[in-house]
């Protein structure tokens, strides 16, 4: 079976490998796993205060689908929106990647990934929020 | 979905349903019945006994391969202890992932020097999964083992990488 020309450029260039601070309030991560293969997947984001994604990083063990899903992910969460990051769909990897139907599990862990790491960001924000005021941070 | 042949393994080899079976003689089980159901030595009398030769020969060739191997051994006793279980179990603490993934990262870092050591350390993790995985089946536990044996597939692989790299 061959692998796409996308899934070779993102396979042989994989944007965004790499990783953020996990203990940082405004990252989150996730990090899933498809156990029959042995694949993992760390997707990590970096929100600001709008929530507006402004990094994304990842590393994933695995096929070159589960490689270049993950890649393509990152390139498209950053600049977006948590709220429109969480639409993303694995069927829109799928589609742009042209990955064969036994492939599919790769995007499927990529929407995994994201929707980990953005659940990950939100109970943090909300901890945040629910948590008294740093009185080193008071004047 | 893991693939349990019909009749199961067990059956087909005519032995308990049970994780520790004796490795000496379930291969000279498989060697007795493999004969029993040669071609040479078993001339069928028509084609529809032929076909059911050649069948029963295949079944064999499929138990074998999975009883043989201890944790396809596992797999499938979990699956007719407790069906459905593996798949309940696939999503995996993330915690253990992202050491899964530290693990793979060092399997493709490690050099020649480094790799002994790493061997010895994937293989015990291997040991302590299946002592893990033997007490969740003694306590009945099926949830527990399907966990245990998904956990397992990042340190075999983990082990296979390794051993692919030398």
């Amino acid at each position: 079976m061959a692998y796409s020309d996308k899934v070779l450029d993102h396979y042989q260039h994989p944007r965004n490998v790499g990783s953020l601070d996990k203990n940082a309030p405004d990252v989150g991560t996730g990090v899933v796993g498809a156990p029959e293969c042995g694949d993992v997947m760390k997707l990590q984001i970096k929100v600001d205060d709008q929530g507006r994604i402004v990094d994304a990083k990842f590393k994933t063990y695995g096929c070159g689908s589960a490689i270049a899903s993950s890649s393509l992910a990152t390139e498209w969460l950053k600049g977006t929106h948590v709220d429109a990051a969480e639409q993303i769909k694995n069927t829109q990897i799928v589609e742009e990647l042209s990955l064969p139907p036994v492939k599919i599990h790769c995007s499927v862990l990529a929407e995994d990934a994201i929707k980990a790491a953005i659940e990950d960001w939100r109970k943090k924000r909300a901890a945040v929020a629910g948590s008294p005021p740093n009185p080193e941070q008071q004047p | 979905m893991i693939h349990v042949p019909a009749p199961d393994p067990f059956t087909v080899f005519g032995l308990p349903r049970s994780l520790d079976l004796d490795e000496r003689a379930l291969e000279s089980r498989y060697l007795r019945l493999s004969r029993d159901c040669h071609p040479d030595l078993h001339r069928a009398a028509d084609t529809g006994d032929c076909i059911a030769v050649l069948q029963r020969a295949a079944e064999i060739n499929d138990a074998w391969r999975v009883l043989r191997d201890p944790w396809q051994r596992a797999r499938a006793l979990l699956e007719l202890l407790s069906p459905g279980a593996l798949d309940r179990h696939k999503r995996l603490d993330p915690v253990f992932l992202a050491e899964a993934l530290d693990l793979a990262e060092e399997v493709a870092r490690a050099d020649a020097a480094a790799a002994p050591a790493l061997r010895a350390r994937l293989q015990a993790a291997l040991a302590a999964d299946f002592a893990a995985l033997r007490d969740a089946m003694q306590r009945g536990d099926c949830d527990a083992a399907a966990r245990v044996c998904h956990a397992s597939h990042y340190h075999q692989k983990a082990l296979a990488d390794l051993d692919a790299k030398s």
